[in-house]
């Protein structure tokens, strides 16, 4: 009883620690990361506010802005990118290619918008974006034999908020309205039982 | 007086709240000092209990007496709590995504979050009372705003015996602090208010199942914060005649009458001394034939000292708060950013570093947590004759640290709420933000340095709350260890500084934290 129980016990451990491997090698294979916004004016800044992601990957600090912070549907926006070096702090020079994608579950399409090479250690990329929604940027680049692939967050025009508030109220109704009929049949059963238990 | 230099952390080029200046800090040394060495000494002070009932006053008393008594006053609040929430809610989702913009992330996060604990110490748990989360669940649930509701929305189950305790609570708490220093739920009002609608679905779902208010009792971390902390206020519902309530026998204030509901939390006010459960939410006061509860005024810290008596799920829950608060101030630290980094390298983790920051959280949980259980076993060791169990010795002395969670909480609290809540009367003019730029770096840097009481008031009370937090965590702890009536002298003696020790080390753990400058956060 007491081996059976000690060998459960050791081939949890090890599950775990194989489940911990798995998910730290994938981390080291492709750094897919999301970020996480702040937004920011420059005192002697003439541009429009932008939002701003910092964040570590592997051997790399990366910095991405996109100007403007709120882009609008067919209005021309700019994302710059910084990576340098956490050891020594050296940019990153070789190429940086980005794509753009839907930030949806249910979406795989993957577009290209362009390849950039480092411009005094930022790489800027223009684009156009037609429809409102949310979107990913996607930076890829190779260092040292390892692929680097970066996502950051991009809003195009205002957000659809009646999503989580309808979902909300929607779970709340649903609730309340499935104990309401569960609750009504168990009285209306409890009324007949006895109605019937008074005519016997 | 101490240069305390060498105990300060560097921060070139960062913008930085300073801190507890030396001078107090040193205050604060002496004090304790002066308090280990009576504790040493000193015998447990003799309780007498004393309380003065607010009706019982000349002038308010009267006026209070109909608040009370009346559901009205205390509807018209929750009404206004509510249009505030829901103003919260429908910013965090229209409004701008900018965090200082937003009133989503400035009413939460630097006006109510900080402000919470402050009031909490003024005004026991009367947030409870117009918590718009149970409110709302309780007005979806029973269809009714005030008089006793329906029960047609509701199973009305007992809560299981696995449930009732606060596990499910610790559990909120620890989920939140994560989502609030990890994930960066303050600075997006987006994800502020699903956070919020998320916990109005929880409410209404154990309103659904449950009897009563098991959210508010079993699963609420803020709940059973304010109700440990209300422990130490001068502010309680208590009977204005203690003997009208031994007399009592038909309990409306814990059955409820046609009118109104039962005590949502199964107290019956007038036989407990522990508030702990209680959320001021107006039943027994209106429930009551004799109109015998009222709000009273007693010595603080009374009842944390002589009454409350946490349970295993309690204790934990007490040494989860003194652990979190400690790690809200690590994560402030100019240093806590490059330490995270440097483990991320280490184990190859990238983006957000949440597993870093997880594991940094977890680690700053259980060293704590595990200091005192060594201490514990330790006593039960030198105790073995007496055969207590280890798990009843960890519910007796784990009360002994919550003024230590109080008190730097409060204090910590203070430093946001003077200085970051510069700028909130625009964000309620403007609560969706809109046509709103970020603050410029001299915005911010302005509005940290101008807070809104004088740098040394601020020190001074950081200084005293210090004191204050040390002192009551003494007086309980001599509280417990006369209750454990040890023969052994030499035994009292190493428990008690063992004991000693680690209230000690944690009071001046939080006290460097309170000497470091701190990373802004807004």
């Amino acid at each position: 009883m007491n081996s059976y129980k000690i060998m459960n016990k050791n081939s949890f451990i090890k599950t775990i620690l194989v489940l911990l491997g798995v998910s730290l090698s994938l981390h080291a294979l492709a750094h897919h990361v999301l970020g996480r916004p702040s937004y920011s004016l420059g005192e002697d800044s003439n541009t429009p506010p932008s939002m701003q992601v910092e964040t570590q990957i592997g051997d790399y600090y990366v910095t991405y802005m996109a100007f403007p912070a709120f882009p609008k549907a067919n209005e021309p926006g700019r994302v710059n990118l910084y990576a340098s070096r956490i050891d020594n702090g050296q940019s990153f020079t070789g190429k940086v290619t980005f794509s753009v994608m839907d930030d949806s579950w249910f979406s795989s399409k993957i577009e290209t918008i362009g390849s950039q090479m480092s411009d005094d250690s930022v790489f800027r990329q223009g684009f156009i974006i037609s429809e409102d929604g949310n979107y990913i940027i996607r930076a890829e680049f190779e260092s040292g034999g390892e692929p680097y692939i970066i996502d950051f967050p991009l809003r195009i025009g205002e957000p659809l908020p009646i999503g989580p508030l309808g979902v909300s109220v929607a779970i709340i109704f649903l609730i309340l309205i499935s104990v309401n009929v569960i609750q009504r049949r168990r009285l209306q059963r409890m009324k007949t039982g006895r109605h019937h238990a008074e005519t016997e | 007086m101490l240069s305390l230099d060498s105990f300060k952390l560097k921060t070139e080029g960062m913008m930085m709240h300073p801190g507890l200046s030396d001078n107090w800090v040193s205050v604060v040394l002496i004090f304790m000092l002066l308090i280990i060495a009576w504790s040493l000494v000193g015998k447990p002070v003799a309780y007498r209990p004393r309380h003065i009932s607010l009706r019982k006053l000349p002038f308010i008393g009267q006026a209070l007496h109909t608040m009370v008594t009346r559901p009205w006053v205390l509807l018209l609040f929750r009404f206004m709590f509510v249009a505030i929430f829901l103003l919260v809610i429908i910013s965090g989702l229209f409004g701008t995504p900018i965090a200082e913009r937003n009133l989503a992330t400035t009413l939460t996060w630097t006006l109510w979050w900080t402000g919470l604990i402050i009031a909490t110490y003024f005004l026991g748990s009367a947030w409870c009372a117009v918590c718009p989360w149970d409110v709302l669940a309780t007005w979806l649930v029973r269809l009714r705003l005030w008089r006793r509701g329906s029960n047609i929305n509701s199973f009305n189950l007992r809560v299981p015996k696995s449930i009732r305790n606060i596990w499910l609570a610790s559990a909120m708490f620890i989920a939140l602090t994560w989502l609030e220093l990890g994930f960066g739920l303050t600075v997006s009002p987006y994800a502020t208010a699903i956070l919020s609608l998320v916990i109005v679905i929880l409410a209404v779902l154990s309103q659904v199942i449950y009897e009563r208010k098991a959210f508010c009792r079993y699963f609420c971390s803020v709940g059973r914060t304010i109700g440990f902390y209300a422990s130490l206020s001068p502010l309680a519902l208590r009977p204005v005649d203690q003997n009208i309530c031994a007399d009592c026998k038909t309990l409306e204030c814990f059955k409820g009458t046609e009118d109104i509901e039962p005590c949502p939390t199964h107290l019956v006010i007038g036989r407990s001394q522990q508030n702990t459960f209680c959320t001021s939410c107006g039943a027994c006061t209106q429930s009551c034939p004799y109109q015998n509860v009222n709000w009273a005024i007693r010595k603080s810290g009374a009842e944390a000292i002589y009454h409350v008596r946490p349970s295993w799920d309690e204790s934990w829950f007490i040494l989860i708060l003194v652990a979190l608060t400690s790690f809200h101030g690590i994560t402030m630290l100019p240093v806590w950013e490059a330490w995270i980094s440097q483990w991320a390298q280490m184990i190859g983790d990238s983006g957000q570093l949440l597993w870093s920051f997880s594991s940094g959280m977890f680690i700053s949980l259980m060293v704590p947590i595990g200091m005192f259980a060594f201490i514990i076993k330790l006593i039960q060791f030198l105790l073995s004759d007496q055969e207590l169990e280890f798990k009843r010795l960890f519910a007796l002395f784990g009360m002994a640290f919550l003024p230590l969670a109080f008190a730097y909480h409060l204090a910590h609290n203070l430093n946001h709420l003077v200085r970051e809540s510069r700028g909130i009367t625009e964000v309620f003019l403007n609560p969706l933000g809109s046509g709103t730029l970020p603050l410029s770096h001299h915005e911010v840097h302005l509005r940290h340095m101008n807070p809104l009481i004088s740098q040394d008031i601020l020190f001074a009370l950081q200084a005293g709350l210090m004191m204050f937090g040390f002192w009551f965590a003494i007086r309980i702890l001599l509280q417990r260890m006369d209750s454990l009536a040890i023969t052994h002298s030499a035994v009292n003696t190493v428990i008690k500084s063992g004991m000693l020790v680690l209230i000690s080390g944690v009071s001046l753990f939080n006290l460097w934290l309170l000497i470091q400058p701190m990373v802004m956060r807004m």
